[in-house]
């Protein structure tokens, strides 16, 4: 298992512009690094990437519980301990913290030291092989500016006010910046070309990141906390939001990590974990571990049904991110403004969601189409909710939303209800007319009658009353009747016991 | 022959004619000649229709300088007559519609497209009207005012519809659409800056909406009638918005307290009209002595309903000294010596509403007359401690008095004979005022020529003389109520020959038959609404009678009376303005004769009363006609009893 150096040194060392990932060559992915695992649970917040096992198909949540597992399980216990004191109590700085911070340091000094010394053991050597020394000189100086932030921060977390004027203002950080480095781009490994522009924008993400971190430091509650509590319930639900399009939130540089892609069949396939002995797939390693135990008492073991942890050294995987295997997408490697995929979750969902026939259909609208089936199952919960619709065709499912919306746009207006709309645009007078009736004619309008009633019929009625056949009258009478006339009169029949009229004024 | 028009151009006939404001006079000016004509036809701005036949006729010879049309006393007006009415090229700025129940979205879109300059709609009291027909309404762009009350159906979309379409509204009356609530009054502010007038009286709406609408900074008039859910904080928002009321109507708002009036006194200063009657009934004096920093601005306060001392309406009296109007209706403490502080100071007051204030004597009427010589209307309904002495100061005193209410006053001849002396009396009331005979009547009838409006009910001592009286001396009444008068016969009725009298209340008198009924029929030809409840002698020939004469009978009532099928057959037929009917309990009348009664008459009706039990026996093909039509029908169940 390749083991890679901790994120927050990385961040720290690329934000003063070392480029570390140049540095990042195999040899010292080799090296045996415990002290950045060290710095990983001393700098938790940065953690927001999982070591996924490229092997080991599990979700994000459970990987970040491993991890701190595996933590309080190593040597370093103290530190996550004394990381979770900090989180209690209303300091502003925790004395535990600063103390394994400087033990921390302490040891980098060391390893420095012994670079360096190495470099002028070696001196002869390197002579004849350039490339390997300014790899190593290289490597010291990253790990000495990582050392100076930390001293930074470190100094930072005693004194917040003047944190901030210190990291933006810091002369020195500013001279570490040493562009020098960029000979080396021709590393070996896993590391591919970047263009120059990403880089600077990187850099100003990165500086971003460090004040973020130096926020974290004197908050009472740091994120860890919030990491661990979180981490229980998530499902596949909220792992959806962030599974997308995450890289250019994390700020990863390019080449920090490793990049996996796998293929088409691995990615759609139903189970990733399948029993040796009777070859029933699962979809979590830990199903299986449960199944297994229907297979004898050996696998009833405690430890059997353990987590399988890795041997402390070798626990810590290198960031990986995946590359999606359809050819022109985005999140594929060759493309050139790649976007790595965070989770093995994000490359199943990403490849189904933008390469796979939506086979699901909401059972409710059956209109809206999906291939992922929780995509499926969040829409069925608002679907025919949205029931606020905006002349531009936005919907909303409350109502405040929606004229929100439609004060905030020109012109736009709340759509009336499609049904609405089709009642009204086909004889909505009959429609209403049975409606009242209904309402209006509890005992006699029953449902036969009401039924039975055919628009036709309403129609004739109508038209026997209708208002059209109007009386034309004289020209000086505009709103006195104009003469009695028999031929308007329906009951002309009936004798009138006043046969003679006098005028109109 | 000389030709009148070379003496008086069109010019000037015009200007006459803007002093013209009767529709008599107008009618008598058009039949002089065919010049006269043409000038009426080209001043001529407005057109209220009330039947719809001769209307194309009408429209087409005034198309050009018509711009307001009310079609809404207009009986079976439905979208194919709307827009056959309306002419295409016009330019109408103003279209009533209140009422049209007949009417759909479809005219209305009609309406708004072949209109392109209409400015005004109203389509208020259409009870179904819903968002389809207040978006088509929206369409109308260049709107400044529209009403839409009581069109039930209307909720915050229908309003989003209007507030978008219509962003130039400067009036807007929301009045008892229910279903709008604080999101839609939202939008409403955001989108119409324009707002001069909002009337959102009855609506389901609370503080929110207050807040939004003071940020309307051209609001003036604000009408928040019974709106249950606005209390003080609602009225704070307002007090410290960027509106400048000048008037503001929070009557029967139950949560509103003194404390919320006192914050909007402070923060308005400009308002002229104050109307927070019938709300929460305990008024502080710090309110009153906010009221003062108003001071000369205010011209209208009503305080209905509100516990107030003497000491508050002296504070009132001296400092808004311009009050014109002040309502103290069914204020218990209102006393003579409040009175007389109040009217000390407010000497320009002109209507002073002291409707049931039972402790109000004579010697309120006195200072009233001392101090207040303009008054021109005086509600005292139920002052019961008031005699013809203080009656007789006013009317020495105030000559310009207009209107007096003096119901259940206990008032008598004596009291009529001062009131004589007002000439320019227009409205008198003084039902239940058993003590009124003949001989008080004809005091009236000689001295107060000019009277409109003559309230009697239940003024049980008149008799056919007295309204003889009336008749003979009050030629211009268009109102006149006789309830229960029940010693009137035929002979009286008879004298009724009243030509603009347009609304007669005659329920209950039992006397009358169809011969008084014919007779005042041809004697009143311009009755629009009629009462003959409980006239249980009236009979078909007293139908065929107001069928023939009384051709623009709108109202109608004829419960109890002995009309059979064959009568209500003709009247409902042939009356083309009738819309509105009652008729409960007619035993003389089969189901049939119903039935027939209510085809013959199905276009025009927009409301019915009906027996209950009618509602299972009438054919539902009717029914369903009837409603199409936009009719309501009002089912009641009340057992058959006869009153004497």
């Amino acid at each position: 298992m390749k083991q890679i150096i901790g994120e927050p040194g990385i961040d720290l060392s690329s934000d003063s512009k070392m480029d570390l990932k140049l540095t990042r060559n195999s040899e010292s992915f080799h090296k045996p690094n415990s002290s950045n695992h060290n710095l990983n649970s001393f700098n938790q917040a940065s953690q927001y990437f999982p070591n996924l096992s490229p092997t080991n198909f599990l979700s994000r949540a459970e990987n970040l519980q491993q991890n701190l597992k595996t933590k309080s399980t190593n040597s370093f216990e103290p530190n996550l301990n004394s990381g979770m004191a900090t989180q209690n109590p209303p300091l502003d700085w925790d004395p535990h913290a600063m103390l394994s911070n400087l033990s921390f340091l302490e040891q980098k000094i060391h390893e420095v030291q012994s670079l360096v010394q190495s470099i002028i053991d070696q001196q002869a050597e390197f002579s004849s092989r350039p490339s390997e020394l300014a790899t190593r000189q290289q490597l010291a100086t990253a790990d000495l500016t990582c050392i100076i932030i930390q001293l930074i921060s470190t100094a930072g977390s005693l004194l917040p006010s003047i944190k901030n004027t210190l990291l933006s203002n810091n002369p020195a950080l500013r001279q570490l910046v040493n562009p020098d480095f960029n000979n080396n781009l021709k590393c070996e490994g896993l590391i591919r070309n970047f263009p120059e522009t990403a880089r600077n924008s990187e850099y100003e993400d990165l500086l971003r990141n460090l004040d973020n971190e130096a926020d974290w430091m004197k908050e009472p509650n740091p994120p860890l906390q919030s990491d661990i509590v979180d981490a229980n319930p998530i499902d596949e639900h909220d792992l959806k939001e962030s599974d997308d399009g995450d890289a250019e939130r994390e700020h990863l540089p390019p080449g920090s990590y490793i990049v996996l892609q796998l293929e088409k069949e691995e990615i759609l396939a139903p189970h990733t974990h399948f029993c040796v002995i009777c070859g029933k797939g699962f979809k979590r390693d830990a199903n299986l571990r449960m199944h297994m135990r229907g297979h004898g008492d050996e696998y009833k073991t405690p430890a059997a049904l353990a987590k399988p942890s890795k041997e402390p050294g070798s626990d810590v995987h290198p960031v990986t991110r995946y590359s999606c295997p359809f050819a022109g997408c985005k999140r594929n490697k060759e493309h050139k403004k790649f976007q790595p995929l965070k989770t093995i979750l994000c490359v199943k969902n990403h490849y189904k969601r933008s390469h796979c026939d939506k086979s699901y259909t909401c059972s409710r609208c059956h209109a809206k189409k999906f291939s992922v089936i929780a995509d499926l199952k969040t829409h069925e919960k608002h679907c025919g909710r949205d029931k606020w619709q905006c002349s531009c065709g936005t919907t909303f499912s409350r109502k405040d939303k929606l004229f929100g919306h439609v004060a905030l746009f020109q012109g736009h207006t709340p759509a009336l209800p499609m049904d609405e709309v089709k009642a009204s645009g086909s004889g909505q007078g009959n429609d209403d007319m049975t409606e009242d009736l209904g309402g209006y004619n509890g005992n006699f309008a029953s449902e036969e009658c009401l039924t039975s009633m055919d628009v036709k019929g309403i129609d004739e009625s109508r038209a026997y009353f209708s208002p059209m056949n109007f009386d034309g009258f004289g020209a000086l009478d505009e709103f006195g009747r104009g003469g009695f006339d028999l031929e308007d009169n329906p009951f002309a029949f009936i004798p009138s016991g006043f046969s003679q009229r006098s005028g109109d004024s | 022959m000389c030709d009148i028009t070379a003496v008086l151009t069109v010019d000037l006939l015009a200007q006459v004619l803007d002093w013209l404001h009767d529709s008599r006079d107008l009618k008598s000016c058009r039949l002089v000649s065919r010049a006269f004509l043409q000038a009426e036809r080209m001043h001529r701005r407005a057109i209220r229709a009330l039947r719809l036949g001769p209307l194309p006729v009408l429209l087409r010879r005034y198309v050009g300088s018509l711009q307001s049309l009310d079609l809404s006393s207009c009986p079976s007006l439905d979208d194919s007559a709307l827009s056959l009415s309306i002419p295409c090229p016009n330019n109408l700025r103003s279209v009533s519609l209140s009422r049209a129940t007949g009417v759909t979205w479809r005219g209305l879109e009609v309406l708004a497209s072949v209109c392109p300059r209409i400015e005004a709609i109203d389509i208020s009291h259409c009870v179904g009207f819903g968002d389809r027909e207040a978006a088509a309404v929206a369409k109308a762009c260049w709107l400044k005012e529209l009403r839409i009350d009581k069109c039930l159906n209307v909720t915050d979309v229908g309003l989003a519809k209007v507030a978008v379409g219509c962003s130039r509204l400067e009036k807007l009356g929301i009045k008892w659409c229910f279903e709008i609530s604080d999101i839609g009054i939202d939008l409403l502010v955001k989108k119409c800056l324009e707002l001069r007038e909002l009337d959102i009286s009855y609506l389901k709406v609370g503080n929110e909406s207050l807040r939004s609408i003071a940020s309307l900074s051209k609001l003036e008039d604000l009408a928040l009638v019974g709106c249950e859910y606005i209390d003080d904080e609602g009225l704070y928002f307002l007090s410290n918005g960027n509106c400048s009321l000048q008037s503001i109507d929070i009557s029967r708002c139950e949560n509103v307290t003194s404390v919320g009036l006192t914050t909007l006194a402070e923060g308005q200063q400009r308002l002229r009209k104050i109307n927070a009657g019938n709300c929460s009934p305990v008024l502080t004096s710090t309110f009153v002595s906010k009221l003062c920093t108003l001071g000369d601005t205010l011209i209208i306060l009503k305080l209905d309903k509100l516990q107030l001392l003497a000491s508050a309406l002296e504070i009132v009296g001296k400092n808004c000294r311009n009050l014109l109007e002040i309502g103290l209706s069914k204020c218990n403490c209102v006393n003579d010596e409040g009175i007389s502080w109040l009217v000390e100071g407010c000497t320009h007051l002109s209507t002073i509403d002291l409707t049931c204030c039972l402790l109000v004597t004579d010697k309120s009427l006195l200072s009233i007359a001392t101090c207040c010589r303009g008054v021109k209307c005086l509600r005292l309904e139920s002052c019961v401690l008031i005699s013809e002495k203080g009656l007789d100061q006013i009317a020495s005193c105030c000559t310009d008095l207009k209107e007096i209410d003096l119901t259940d006053c206990n008032v008598n001849d004596n009291a009529l004979k001062c009131l004589s002396r007002c000439s320019e009396l227009l409205v008198l009331k003084v039902g239940l005022c058993s003590g009124v005979s003949d001989i008080g009547l004809s005091f009236i009838g000689t001295n107060c020529s000019k009277l409109l409006e003559l309230d009697l009910y239940r003024c049980t001592a008149i008799t056919d003389d007295g309204l003889a009286a009336i008749s003979n001396g009050c030629k211009r009444l268009k109102k006149l109520n006789l309830c229960y008068c029940n010693q009137i016969s035929d002979t009286g009725l008879a004298h009724l020959q009243l030509e603009e009298l347009s609304d007669l209340e005659l329920r209950g008198m039992v006397r009358i038959t169809s011969s008084g009924i014919t007779a005042m029929a041809m004697g009143c030809r311009s009755l629009t609404q009629l009462d003959l409840k409980r006239c249980y002698s009236i009979d078909d020939a007293g139908m065929w009678a107001l069928a023939q004469y009384t051709e623009n009978l709108r109202q109608l009532t004829i419960s109890y009376c002995t009309v059979t099928g064959l009568g209500l057959c003709h009247i409902l037929g042939s009356l083309r303005c009738l819309q509105d009917v009652k008729m409960v309990h007619l035993s003389w009348v089969s189901i049939e004769g119903f039935e027939l009664a209510l085809r013959a008459s199905c276009g025009k009706l927009k409301k019915v009363k009906l027996l209950g039990k009618l509602q299972d026996v009438l054919s539902s093909e009717l029914l369903q006609t009837l409603q199409s039509r936009g009719c309501r029908i009002r089912w009641v169940n009340k057992p058959l009893v006869f009153k004497g």
